[in-house]
């Protein structure tokens, strides 16, 4: 595959298929002055080796912690945490520091939402990509250098030779989220977290990245979790999908699965406020109503039930739990799309329309 | 007639276009002329600034070898042979310098008379105080490059540590600096002076250079280590802090690679002004007499020397003073060329 892959002696920690993450009943809550915030509540789901996981919510419900909690890249401080991560067999909740540092990079690396913050201004582009190479593999310089100005080629930045001795600012956006993904790739790890990768870009450069991660995927027989609020960009680019709201995973299912009988509420009003292509120009966009809830008191019951349609008495009074529509499609509702009281419901919200 | 018409009329819509081009081409000219008028008078005070600088660098380094004259009593055997030499030449003693011209009803002096010497006068002792201004600034810089480097040694690594590792670090290393900033800085120059200097003598013969510049560290850290501290907690929140750990990074490479060459910029300029604050508490403590011993000169031991005789040798004083105020005039104005230099691109836009 790539040559200086050669090198790793961690055989062990990256099975060649099969399972390779297995997050179980993590949770991550942070105690702060007004009450303790359930970021990540309880969430449990795997992923295979080569799989594409995409993980969606809209703001604040707790994808980019989720991410973070399962690298274990947050704070000790403040922070209650709990389940377990299990990674190529080997538990990371309970992992040191030091050999948390040795799969950070090798075997599991992150690309950023905002390729302008996640740079060092002052170091040259060269230097910065050559740190992890340096640091997990321990290549000379010079071998460093080869093997950016060839991952620098890989992810489509033209004169690569050049812009080694360039600086951040001297970028645009769409090639500083190259580099992010170059250095992300360096060590050639088996999972890559792309947390919200497109969220700063303009919409022609947001798919040429998309496509870019999934080229490197191919070629890498990578896994990746693809954060995002945009339940288009996901529909192209996974095989499976997470829907979270407040903490919680609401749906969970295969791609093609969840996009073609949608179970939660939530799926459905998400999907809705897409805007879509065969509508008429000045088509209202559809929106969620209310706010995302407040995760130090999240509503008793359903936690959408604040906001959903087909809310019933018994929403608010008892938690759904996650239940299986059919294998491998979970969702965790009283009323899901295709039920009575939804068929109900819709009708009338079509008569006042 | 309609020859006449046509190319009046024609160009009414011409000339407003011609009009326009000179018009824009003029304020378009004029706009980047004065900029650049600006900034070039910029650059020159700053060269003069460097000048000044590098010829003041060079001849504390080699005072030794230039035809320096009579500045002290070092070059003599003992001192019973500089007091026969001052004696001899007590005709030297407080010459004006050769340009300055003045009558005076005491002393009245004339352009190209003979009593007059060297180009900053002389003193009591009729030493060339040019040459004792120039010794001075080996002392004077000494002084103050050593104390900032040091303080910026110690108070910087105390800085990076406390912003970075927070939490009880961090606040044992600011309640101790905010101790030593709660001090009035005079005091406890003087304090750690005499408490590290020979106190059994009251002459001040024993006193090294050491003792002045562990106190002037000790005045330059805990300014440098909250500035340091500051920037470092802004850094270390930023998104490519936590890139460089979710690629593994250790906290000692994060410290030194990822944080300190953002803060460094910061840190150099405000050392360079340090420096100019440090020459001139060094001068306070030369004119309370706690400074480097009495025959090797320093500024500000030279200043306060001729401060009883400032009525009739003005010089003695006032020539010192005059250096003094142009090296640290021009230390800041380097300060400020460096920090307009250093400003830190970010990536945005």
């Amino acid at each position: 595959m790539n040559d200086f892959r050669a090198n790793e002696t961690q055989t062990r920690l990256r099975p060649e298929s099969g399972e390779l993450l297995r997050i179980d009943d993590l949770y991550t809550h942070f105690s702060t002055a007004l009450g303790v915030v359930r970021a990540v509540d309880h969430v449990s789901f795997s992923l295979d080796r080569g799989e594409r996981l995409g993980i969606v919510g809209e703001s604040g419900c707790g994808k980019t912690i989720l991410s973070r909690s399962i690298m274990g890249l947050l704070p000790r401080r403040n922070v209650l945490r709990g389940g377990s991560v299990v990674f190529g067999g080997a538990e990371l909740t309970t992992m040191s520091l030091k050999d948390r540092r040795r799969i950070w990079g090798a075997e599991m690396a992150m690309i950023f939402q905002d390729p302008m913050t996640s740079l060092n201004p002052v170091i040259k582009i060269g230097k910065q990509l050559a740190e992890p190479l340096r640091v997990h593999l321990g290549m000379t310089k010079a071998d460093a250098r080869a093997t950016v100005l060839k991952l620098l080629q890989d992810v489509g930045i033209p004169e690569p030779d050049k812009r080694l001795d360039q600086y951040a600012h001297e970028l645009s956006g769409g090639m500083r989220q190259r580099v992010m993904i170059a250095m992300a790739l360096a060590c050639g790890p088996s999972v890559l977290f792309a947390d919200e990768p497109t969220t700063a870009l303009d919409v022609t450069v947001q798919a040429q990245i998309l496509d870019l991660i999934e080229r490197q995927r191919r070629e890498r027989n990578m896994s990746t979790i693809l954060v995002t609020h945009d339940l288009g960009v996901v529909a192209g680019h996974t095989d499976k999908i997470v829907v979270m709201y407040a903490g919680k995973i609401v749906e969970m299912a295969s791609t093609g699965s969840l996009f073609g009988a949608m179970k939660m509420p939530y799926t459905e009003a998400l999907f809705q406020s897409i805007p879509k292509l065969e509508q008429p120009a000045h088509t209202r966009l559809v929106t969620i109503g209310g706010r995302p809830p407040n995760l130090i008191h999240p509503p008793a019951g359903c936690r959408f039930s604040p906001r959903c349609p087909y809310a019933t008495d018994a929403c608010t009074t008892h938690e759904p739990p996650l239940v299986e529509a059919s294998p491998g499609h979970w969702f965790a509702c009283h009323h899901p799309v295709g039920s009575e009281r939804w068929h109900e419901v819709s009708v009338r919200r079509r008569e006042v329309a | 007639m309609s020859d006449t018409t046509v190319p009046t009329d024609d160009p009414t819509g011409d000339p407003t276009s011609n009009q326009a081009t000179p018009g824009t081409s003029v304020t378009e000219d004029s706009a980047p002329a004065t900029a650049k008028k600006f900034r070039r008078r910029g650059v020159v005070t700053m060269w003069l600034a460097v000048v000044w600088l590098v010829f003041l660098v060079f001849t504390a380094i080699g005072a030794s070898w230039l035809p320096y004259v009579n500045h002290s009593c070092d070059q003599f055997a003992d001192e019973a042979q500089c007091i026969t030499h001052i004696d001899t030449n007590a005709l030297l003693s407080e010459r004006p310098p050769v340009w300055a011209t003045f009558s005076d009803t005491t002393r009245p002096v004339v352009r190209d008379a003979a009593e007059r010497a060297g180009l900053f006068g002389t003193d009591t002792n009729g030493f060339d105080i040019f040459s004792r201004t120039m010794f001075g600034a080996r002392y004077s810089l000494l002084i103050g490059a050593l104390s900032i480097v040091f303080g910026i040694l110690i108070g910087g690594t105390l800085g990076l540590v406390a912003g970075y590792v927070g939490r009880r670090v961090d606040r044992v290393i600011d309640s101790i600096m905010n101790i030593f900033l709660a001090f009035p800085a005079l005091l406890l120059v003087i304090f750690i002076v005499g408490f590290f200097s020979d106190s059994g003598t009251t002459e001040a013969k024993s006193r090294s250079i050491v003792p002045i510049i562990f106190a002037l560290v000790i005045l330059s850290i805990p300014p440098i280590a909250r500035l340091v501290r500051a920037n470092t907690i802004v850094y270390a929140q930023r998104e490519f802090v936590t890139a460089a750990r979710s690629l593994g990074a250790r906290n000692s490479r994060i410290i030194t690679r990822e944080i300190l060459p953002n803060v460094f910029p910061a840190m150099v300029t405000f050392a360079i002004t340090g420096m100019a604050i440090l020459i001139v508490a060094e001068g306070a403590l030369a004119y309370l007499g706690l400074s480097v011993s009495a025959p090797n000169p320093t500024w500000g031991a030279m200043i306060f020397g001729g401060q009883s005789r400032l009525e009739t040798a003005w010089w003695m004083s006032i020539m010192p003073s005059a250096v003094m105020f142009l090296t640290v005039l021009s230390i800041n104005l380097l300060g400020d060329a460096l920090t307009e230099r250093f400003r830190i691109r970010e990536a945005i836009g």
